[in-house]
C-alpha cells in the first residue's frame, strides 16, 4: 500500500508539474507572441504592457535601471481570476445611471446572469446621471431591494460610504483576483474595498483620426502647441473644442486636462484640491489663478466654440460626430453616443493628450475608475448574496468583455477581450502614463460645482481677478 | 357648513332620546369617514410641514444626527447668503413677467376665443397644446431651438439679416432667465386661457347687449363688464401663476440647472442643490419655509390689488 501509495504520489506530481509547465506555456508564449514582445526582452516606453491578462508582460525598469519585459501582478493577489459566484433564489434591483448607453447591455448580461442562476432575478432601476447624482443616495436608501448599485467616484462614493450603506467587499476572490489592483482604489474608503469600479475610462479629449490625416496636422506637445493648433484649426473653420459651456457636467471634464500637470506631483496637487475644498484656501491662490488664465489663453486663442457658454451636451456631441469640430475635451465614455450620432465615427476616434505646460509633462493623459459596483448593507442576506454574485459574474473576463464591446468602455477587469475597434484603438492609453482623474478630488459638490462655474464664467469672457474673487466669496458663504 | 346634513338636525325642537342616540351614531360615523383623508393629510402634508419646521432649526447632512442650531440657518440666509439674495431677486423678477405676460395673453387669447366655433375650437387646442407636454420635453424641444450656434431661432435671425438678435440666449448672463420666462409663458398660456374662457363664459351675455345698446366700443365693452366680471377669474389665474413660477423647477434645471453664473437659478432650485447636491438639509429646509413665506406674501398683495376674495 505504503508503496503504491508513494507511486501514486509521484505520478500525481509529475502530472502537476506537467499541467503547470503546460498551462505556463500555453498562456504566455501567445500572449508574448501576440503582442510581438517577450519576457526578459529589452522594451522602450515604460508603462507599455502587452494586455490586461493575468499573463500579460509589462515594460519595466529591473534592478539594473534597464527596461525589460516583465509578468507583473495586475492584481492584488496571485492567482487566476476567480469564477462567478452562484445566486440563491431570489429577486433584486441593480441601480445606475447609465441606462442610454449601457441598459441593452445590461439586458443581455442579465438575461445571462439569470439563465445560469435559476431563480435568480435582477431589474435595472436607470435614473439619467444628474438625478442619480442626487437623488440616488435618497432612494437606494430607502429600498432593501436595491441590493447592488453603481456610484460615481469622489463626492458620490464617500457620501454613501459615510453612510455606512456598502458592505466590505476587500476578502472576496474577485476582489483580489479579478481586478486591476491600480484601479481598486477609488472603491476604498477608510481601508475598506466597499465598491469595486468597473470602468477604466479616460477623461482625455477625443480627435477625430480622419480631420487630423486630411489636414496634415500633428498633436500639439506642449501648451504653445496647443494654442498655435487652435489657431490653426479655426483658421481652417473648424470649431478646435466641441466644449459645451453650457453644460456643468461635462465642461468640468476637461479641468482634468488643466490640472493634471499643474503641480510638481500627485500628492501636492491633491492638498491643493483639498484646501479650496475644505476652505483654507480660494479660488484667488496663485496655482488657480494660473490656471484660470490658461482657461483665458484658450479661449484667446479660438479653442472653444462660439457663444462657448451656451452650447450644450448634445450640441458638442454633434459638432464633434459631424466634423465640425475635431476634438471633444470630455473623454472616451462620450464614444458611444458618438458613434450614435454618426455610426461612420467608428474607428475614426483617438484619445488626445491635452497639454497645458511647455516644459516637459508628467502625465499625458487622464484615467479614471468610476462606475463602483457595490451591496447594499441593509438588503436581506439572500439578497446581499445574490448582489455579491452579479458583481463576480460582472467581474469575470468574460462578462466584461460583453460589458465593454457592448458599451465601448474599457473596464477595469483581467481578461476583458477588446473586440470594439474604438477600444482596440485607444487601449494603448492602459499603458501610458497617466494621472487618476483629480476632479473628483473635490468632495464637496457644491464648492466643485461654484468652481467649475467661475472657469466658465472666465471661458465666456469674465475677468479673471473679479471672478475668482466673487466665486471664492461664494465658496466661503457656502462653507460657513 | 350651509348645505351639510347635519343642518336638519339642529332644529329647535328637542329631538327625542332614540333620535338623539341616532344623531351622535351619525356624527361618530361622519367623523370615522373623515379619518382616511385626515390620516392621509395627516402623513403626506401636515408631518412633513412639522418635520421640515424642525429640520430648518437644525444643520444636518441628511445622514448623520442633526445638531440643533436654533434660528441660524434664518440668520445666515439674510445676512451672509449673497446666492440666496440673488436667487430670490430671480425669482422675483421671474414671477413678475411671468404673472404679467402670462395673465395678459391668457386673458387676450379668451376674449377672442370664448364663443364656441370650429375656428376658436382650432385656436384653443393650438394654444392649449403645449401644456400637455412634459416640462422635460419643452426644455428639450427649446434648447435646440435656443442653441447659440444652430439654433432655428439665430439661424433664422441671420438669414434675415437681423445678425445683432441673434444672442448666447441660455448661455448669457443677460439673456437666460428672458429666455426662460418666455419659455414658461408659452408652456402656461393655454390652460390659463381654459380657466378665463371658462371664467368669461359665465358673464351674462345681456350685459353685453345692454352695453351695445348703450353703444361702447370694444374697449369699452372690455373695461366696464369683461375686466370686473373677470376679476375673480383674474384672482385665481394670478395666483396659481405665481406659484407655477416659484415652482418652475423641472423647466429651470432641464434647461439651464440654474446658469449661467446663477442667472437663472430660483428658490427650488436652489434648494433642490442645497439639499441633495451640498447635503445641507437643515439649511434647505430654511430655504423652503423663507418660500413659502414668500408665495403667502405676493398672493396676499395680489389679493389685495385685485381687491377681491377667492
Amino acid at each position: 500500500m505504503k508503496t503504491k501509495g508513494t507511486n501514486s504520489f509521484s505520478a500525481r506530481r509529475i502530472g502537476a508539474v506537467a499541467a503547470i509547465a503546460f498551462a505556463l506555456v500555453a498562456t504566455l508564449l501567445p500572449s508574448a507572441f501576440a503582442a510581438g514582445e517577450a519576457f526578459g526582452t529589452a522594451c522602450t516606453v515604460e508603462g507599455a504592457s502587452t494586455g490586461t491578462s493575468n499573463t500579460s508582460l509589462v515594460c519595466k525598469a529591473g534592478s539594473n535601471g534597464k527596461l525589460t519585459w516583465q509578468r507583473v501582478r495586475l492584481a492584488s493577489a496571485y492567482g487566476a481570476p476567480a469564477p462567478a459566484l452562484r445566486a440563491p433564489k431570489g429577486s433584486i434591483e441593480f441601480h445606475h445611471w447609465r441606462g442610454a448607453e449601457d441598459g441593452a447591455t445590461f439586458d443581455k448580461i442579465i438575461a445571462l446572469f439569470e439563465a445560469r442562476n435559476p431563480g435568480a432575478k435582477i431589474k435595472q432601476v436607470v435614473m439619467p446621471s444628474g438625478d442619480y447624482t442626487n437623488l440616488g443616495y435618497s432612494k437606494i436608501r430607502t429600498n432593501e431591494k436595491a441590493a447592488v448599485f453603481a456610484t460615481f467616484r469622489g463626492s458620490q462614493f464617500v457620501q454613501f460610504a459615510k453612510g455606512d450603506m456598502m458592505t466590505d467587499l476587500t476578502a472576496e476572490r474577485f476582489t483580489r483576483q479579478n481586478v486591476i489592483a491600480n484601479g481598486l482604489i477609488p472603491g476604498r474608503y477608510e481601508g475598506k474595498q466597499l465598491g469595486i469600479p468597473l470602468h477604466y475610462l479616460f477623461n482625455n479629449p477625443v480627435y477625430n483620426t480622419e480631420i487630423f490625416a486630411k489636414e496634415k496636422w500633428e498633436l500639439p506637445k506642449n501648451f504653445t502647441g496647443l494654442l498655435n493648433w487652435c489657431k490653426a484649426a479655426k483658421a481652417a473653420g473648424y470649431t478646435p473644442l466641441a466644449w459645451s459651456g453650457g453644460f456643468r457636467p461635462n465642461a468640468g471634464q476637461m479641468l482634468n486636462s488643466m490640472l493634471m500637470n499643474s503641480a510638481p506631483n500627485y500628492a501636492t496637487l491633491e492638498k491643493r484640491i483639498e484646501d479650496i475644498d475644505t476652505g483654507k484656501a480660494d479660488l484667488q491662490t496663485a496655482w488657480f489663478k494660473d490656471m484660470a488664465g490658461r482657461y483665458k489663453q484658450m479661449a484667446d486663442a479660438k479653442c472653444f466654440p462660439d457663444n462657448a457658454t451656451g452650447v450644450t451636451d448634445a450640441a458638442a456631441i454633434n459638432l464633434f460626430a459631424t466634423g465640425k469640430s475635431p476634438v471633444i475635451p470630455t473623454g472616451s465614455f462620450q464614444m458611444g453616443a458618438i458613434k450614435t450620432v454618426n455610426p461612420a465615427m467608428t474607428g475614426k476616434m483617438q484619445l488626445f493628450s491635452l497639454i497645458t505646460t511647455d516644459e516637459k509633462p508628467q502625465y499625458v493623459g487622464i484615467q479614471n475608475n468610476t462606475f463602483i459596483l457595490s451591496v447594499n448593507k441593509n438588503a436581506s442576506t439572500t439578497d446581499q448574496k445574490i448582489a455579491r454574485a452579479f458583481i463576480s459574474f460582472m467581474l469575470t473576463g468574460e462578462i466584461a468583455s460583453i460589458y465593454a464591446n457592448g458599451t465601448s468602455q474599457h473596464v477595469n477587469v483581467l481578461d476583458a477581450t477588446y473586440t470594439n475597434q474604438d477600444l482596440i484603438n485607444t487601449s494603448v492609453w492602459q499603458s501610458k502614463k497617466t494621472l487618476l482623474a483629480p476632479r473628483f478630488l473635490w468632495l464637496n459638490q457644491g464648492v466643485r460645482d461654484l468652481m467649475e462655474d467661475a472657469l466658465i464664467a472666465i471661458v465666456g469672457g469674465k475677468p479673471i481677478d473679479a471672478t475668482l474673487e466673487d466665486y471664492s466669496k461664494q465658496i466661503k458663504q457656502k462653507l460657513s | 357648513m350651509a348645505s351639510s346634513p347635519l343642518k336638519k338636525f339642529s332644529g329647535a325642537a328637542r329631538p327625542s332620546f332614540k333620535k338623539r342616540h341616532s344623531i351622535q351614531g351619525s356624527k361618530k360615523a361622519l367623523y370615522w369617514m373623515s379619518l382616511p383623508a385626515l390620516s392621509l393629510y395627516v402623513f403626506l402634508f401636515l408631518m412633513p410641514v412639522l418635520n421640515n419646521l424642525r429640520y430648518a432649526l437644525t444643520k444636518w447632512d441628511g445622514i448623520e444626527e442633526p445638531e440643533f442650531v436654533g434660528l441660524d440657518n434664518f440668520k445666515k440666509l439674510a445676512t451672509d447668503d449673497d446666492l440666496a439674495t440673488k436667487v430670490l431677486g430671480n425669482n422675483i423678477e421671474f414671477m413678475f413677467w411671468v404673472v404679467i405676460f402670462q395673465t395678459g395673453f391668457a386673458l387676450l387669447f379668451a376674449t377672442y376665443l370664448v364663443k364656441n366655433t370650429r375656428t376658436t375650437l382650432f385656436f384653443r387646442t393650438l394654444f392649449f397644446f403645449p401644456t400637455i407636454l412634459s416640462s422635460v420635453s419643452v426644455a428639450m424641444i427649446w434648447l435646440f431651438l435656443y442653441d447659440p450656434n444652430y439654433g432655428a431661432i439665430n439661424t433664422t435671425f441671420k438669414k434675415i439679416g437681423l445678425d445683432s438678435f441673434a444672442l448666447n440666449w441660455l448661455g448669457s448672463e443677460n439673456s437666460a432667465l428672458y429666455a426662460i420666462i418666455f419659455v414658461q409663458v408659452w408652456f402656461h398660456t393655454g390652460q390659463m386661457m381654459v380657466i378665463y374662457i371658462a371664467g368669461l363664459q359665465q358673464i351674462p351675455a345681456e350685459l353685453y347687449e345692454a352695453a351695445n345698446v348703450d353703444g361702447a366700443s370694444r374697449w369699452q365693452q372690455f373695461k366696464s363688464v369683461t375686466w370686473p366680471m373677470a376679476l375673480p377669474t383674474s384672482a385665481v389665474v394670478v395666483a396659481y401663476t405665481t406659484i407655477q413660477s416659484f415652482r418652475a423647477f423641472d423647466l429651470v434645471y432641464a434647461t439651464t440647472q440654474g446658469g449661467p453664473n446663477n442667472e437663472t437659478s430660483i428658490l427650488t432650485t436652489m434648494i433642490f442643490q442645497t439639499a441633495f447636491n451640498e447635503f445641507r438639509f437643515g439649511y434647505a429646509a430654511s430655504q423652503s419655509i423663507i418660500m413659502v413665506i414668500m408665495i403667502f406674501l405676493i398672493t396676499g398683495l395680489q389679493k389685495r390689488i385685485l381687491r377681491t376674495r377667492y
